[in-house]
């Protein structure tokens, strides 16, 4: 690989480079394995995983908003069985780290699902979603309390032998906060954002334009508050952090990398251009050569440094 | 993969032909699937979209778009000029089964109508009997119609009646099966509405159908679960995308 200047190491995972899909923006990769290999990613990251098969909410449930868009997807996914049948076995079979994101409406529902994905060997990583906004106590109540958040983490952490991420909600008044209670918890790691809320009304029918009213943007839009949070949370915990929020180009990555993130996730911009991963991954290894820079630790967080 | 816009037109008021050549996979395409286009370059519009392949010249290698301008993306669509590139996915999804020597019906209304072109086109090379009942609301909103009648019987329907028959395409499509007349397979594209009047029309008959659907996507390869309808049992959920944009009828809830 000749973006070895990407090599990353993080909560015991070595990672070939730190750029990875972010959940429920890659499905389980077999989408996109149809336009390259998946094995140039840092890791695949797949799609909300419950205990039971999700529909999910109504449609329309994505649309377009200037420089972004809205999602109220609603965890669909065909549950934990039919994934560890099924798609995470197909995934398994590239050289690529997987990490599995796990939704839940309860602290026991969580818990079944972690250890199943952790006890199948088919995994390297969990990544605790308890910031959708799109479904009614579907993880969101774990996203704004602390101590809640705190007391789920440490349940997660007691049947996993996988590391932990926690990924967290921007909707909150601390964001900073919610990232301590998860260290606290025992978390391996945080990820960050996921989506902020919001809306869209259609002026034709007087109506929100989705289904379910509301939705989470994502986009290049939300790369200012992505990067703020970031660097926020990085100043208050010791654990590593993978940020992500619009990001689209090399530069985007490496500015998170600045701000404190060990690696990247990349969600909307495969939407907008299936290569993106590949793309972001060729151009922040450039700008690296281009600017002398050996290794991502010597730029990590040196916006606040 | 970029591709050259070779060809756009008015083909009436609000309605678009849009042609373009370059690298494509032209002999993949099966009638009903569509290309995801790009919008601009910037970040203004960050998800494509969705047009139907309304026609593939295997021979020149060009594919045409037939689309209607109904916001922002499909405006600046509208605005490309001959020579311009075009950022483009496809051909995406699932389309109609091609049979060989059957009875068969098309229906169309609308903006549904174009991707039944390149249907009619190559069912008509596999000695199928093809008739053929489009939809539109005026007369200066129907476009293809000398294509189309080299491929088979056309009955046009109007709204007001300003062309062939007056009113929707099931008020026509009543009168013919009263004759007695049976197809074997029924190929429609259209308003949500009419695909739930004709499945209706056509319940408890031996007629095999297959509908084309649409829904506001975000991928548009089967990775986002954006787009979804859910099976007629209501037990699984259909990405329009990749599962789709056509099915059986019987498979899907309409
Ligand atoms: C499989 C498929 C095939 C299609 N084929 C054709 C065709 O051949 N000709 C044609 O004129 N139109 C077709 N459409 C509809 C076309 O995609 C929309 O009219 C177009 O996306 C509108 O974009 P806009 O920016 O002009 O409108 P806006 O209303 O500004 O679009 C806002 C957002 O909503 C989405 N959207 C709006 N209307 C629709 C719709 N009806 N279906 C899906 N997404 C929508 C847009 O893609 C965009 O993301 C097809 C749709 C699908 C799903
Ligand atoms: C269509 C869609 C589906 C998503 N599904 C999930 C999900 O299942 N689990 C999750 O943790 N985040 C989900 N997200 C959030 C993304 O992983 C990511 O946090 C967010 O979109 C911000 O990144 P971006 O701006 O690069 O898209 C989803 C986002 C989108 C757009
Ligand atoms: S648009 Fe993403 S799954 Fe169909």
């Amino acid at each position: 690989m000749s973006e070895g200047n990407l090599r990353v190491c993080m909560a015991g995972l070595e990672l070939r480079n730190p750029v990875m899909p972010a959940s429920g923006c890659f499905g389980f990769g077999k989408e996109y394995a149809k336009y390259y290999p998946l094995d140039q990613l840092g890791a695949v990251v797949v799609k909300a995983t419950t205990l039971k098969p999700r529909f999910g909410n109504a449609t329309p449930r994505v649309t377009e908003v200037r420089s972004g868009m809205l999602n109220a997807i609603g965890l669909a996914n065909p549950g934990m069985d039919q994934v560890l049948n099924h798609d995470l076995p197909w995934l398994a079979k590239h050289d690529v780290p997987i990490i599995v994101n796990v939704a839940g409406q309860t602290e026991d529902e969580y818990c079944q699902v972690v250890a199943g994905i952790s006890d199948s060997g088919l995994a390297q990583a969990i990544e605790l979603n308890v910031s959708c906004p799109n479904v009614k106590c579907g993880g969101i109540s774990f996203g704004v309390d602390p101590q809640v958040l705190s007391n789920l983490v440490e349940k997660v952490k007691r049947v996993s032998t996988l590391p932990v991420f926690v990924k967290l909600s921007p909707n909150v008044t601390s964001i900073r906060d919610m990232a301590v209670a998860a260290e606290q918890g025992g978390a391996d790691g945080i990820s960050l954002i996921n989506t902020l809320i919001g809306m869209k009304i259609d002026l034709t029918t007087r109506r929100p334009v989705l289904a379910n009213k509301i939705g989470g943007l994502s986009g290049p839009g939300i790369k200012p508050v992505a990067i703020r949070m970031v660097y926020e949370v990085a100043q208050a915990v010791t654990i590593p952090i993978i940020g992500m929020g619009g990001i689209y180009t090399g530069e985007d990555g490496i500015e998170f990398i600045m701000a404190g993130a060990t690696a990247v996730m990349v969600g909307t911009a495969n939407f907008t251009d299936p290569y993106a991963c590949p793309t972001i991954i060729k151009e922040m290894s450039q700008f690296m050569e281009d600017n002398g820079i050996a290794n991502l630790n010597d730029i990590r967080g040196c916006a606040y440094a | 993969m970029i591709v050259r816009v070779d060809k756009i037109m008015h083909v009436s008021p609000d309605i678009w032909e849009l042609s373009f050549v370059g690298s494509f996979p032209y002999e993949q395409v099966n009638a009903g699937q569509f290309v995801n286009i790009r919008i601009g370059t910037g970040y203004d519009h960050i998800l494509r979209r969705p047009i139907s392949i309304a026609a593939v010249d295997q021979e020149n290698k060009r594919l045409t778009l037939v689309f209607r301008v109904v916001g922002d993306g499909t405006k600046w669509l509208s605005g490309r000029r001959v020579g311009d590139d075009l950022d483009i996915l496809g051909p995406l999804g699932t389309g109609f089964p091609i049979v060989q020597g059957k009875s068969i019906l098309i229906v169309g209304g609308g903006i549904g109508i174009p991707p039944l072109y390149q249907l009619a086109s190559e069912l008509n090379e596999k000695s199928n009997n093809i008739q053929m009942v489009l939809g539109f609301r005026h007369q200066a909103d129907c476009f293809w119609l000398d294509r189309f009648n080299q491929l088979g019987e056309v009955t046009i329907t109007t709204e007001d009646g300003s062309l062939g028959q007056a009113g929707y395409v099931t008020d026509t499509l009543g009168k013919m099966k009263a004759t007695g007349k049976v197809w074997q397979y029924l190929y429609s594209c259209g308003p949500m509405a009419m695909l739930r009047a004709i499945r209706e029309q056509f319940r408890g008959t031996s007629t095999q159908g297959y509908v084309s659907l649409e829904e506001k996507m975000a991928c548009g390869v089967g990775a986002c679960y954006g787009c979804v309808c859910s099976s007629e049992n209501q037990q699984s959920a259909k990405r329009i995308c990749i599962d789709g944009p056509v099915f059986p009828w019987q498979e899907v809830a309409l």
